[in-house]
């Protein structure tokens, strides 16, 4: 189903899809600096992998297995209203939701764990570009899971701008890339 | 419209992400030279990236436009960061 104003003559993308790419597109040159930084001092210096095995290899992959698991559940909620199945909806958006509060959660063992193990911000180099990296990570996993919580409600009243959840998927899918690459550039080398 | 358009099964690619995360960690450990390992650690990185981009972002069924709004950034990052090599790290 179409609605009205949704898309441009000549053009089928919806002026709102540019929007969320657009912004993505910023969001790619904020990670990307920091990433940058990280990879360039990293290179240039001796001793971060010994810093680096005092991260939790398991307990990261298990949070990566969430945070994919949650892109899974996302897609389908958008699978759902595209169907016009409003209980897939709010069955996967709920889901996605648990999730990335599941990932939340995994993320403050860890660094309750690194705190107490010694390891904060200002330890040396590693460590702030650790927890800076992965804190920004999170704020964004936390906008998502409040976006996704705002569709919820909406599902549950009846939501079925199918568009709404496609942007929102947009954005938390990107959230799971940008791990995609916190998660070997932190734990793995 | 849009309910025509088919959709890839989101399912078998959560199997493939899921694969290539185990690759991912195990190939970390493989006893080969270390800049082998974070070429192959990284492979695999990109390589999930571009599936959730492709079919759960579905940029596979984008227009051009879309690509070239995602492009323009990927490549200044990598290009930027690249420039910023030859003293910090051809240097040590």
């Amino acid at each position: 189903m179409e609605t009205t104003a949704a898309t441009r003559a000549g053009t089928d993308i919806l002026p709102g899809k540019v929007g969320v790419w657009w912004f993505l597109a910023s969001e790619v040159m904020l990670f990307g600096g920091l990433i940058g930084s990280f990879i360039v001092s990293r290179l240039g210096s001796s001793g971060w992998s010994g810093e680096a095995a005092h991260l939790s290899v398991p307990v990261a992959a298990i949070n990566t297995l969430v945070l994919l698991t949650s892109s899974m559940t996302m897609v389908m909620a958008f699978g759902a209203v595209e169907k016009g199945d409003p209980r897939g909806l709010r069955t996967y958006l709920f889901l996605t939701v648990l999730l990335g509060l599941t990932f939340l959660g995994i993320k403050a063992y860890e660094y309750s764990s690194e705190v107490a193990a010694g390891f904060t911000p200002v330890t040396g180099l590693f460590w702030s570009f650790y927890y800076t990296m992965t804190g920004l990570h999170a704020l964004h996993v936390l906008a998502g899971i409040i976006t996704n919580l705002a569709l919820f409600v909406m599902a549950r009243r009846g939501l079925r701008n199918q568009h709404r959840v496609e942007l929102a998927g947009l954005y938390w899918h990107f959230v799971d890339i940008v791990w995609i690459f916190l998660f070997p550039l932190l734990y793995l080398t | 419209m849009t309910t025509e358009r088919a959709r890839p099964n989101y399912v078998a690619v959560w199997v493939w992400l899921v694969v290539l995360m185990i690759a991912g960690v195990l190939a970390s450990y493989l006893p080969f030279a270390k800049s082998a390992v974070i070429f192959l650690v990284f492979v695999v990185a990109a390589t999930k990236a571009l599936l959730v981009a492709l079919y759960y972002m579905h940029l596979r069924f984008e227009s051009g436009l879309i690509y070239a709004m995602v492009i323009v950034p990927v490549v200044l990052v990598i290009a930027l960061t690249f420039l910023l090599f030859p003293d910090l790290v051809f240097h040590h």
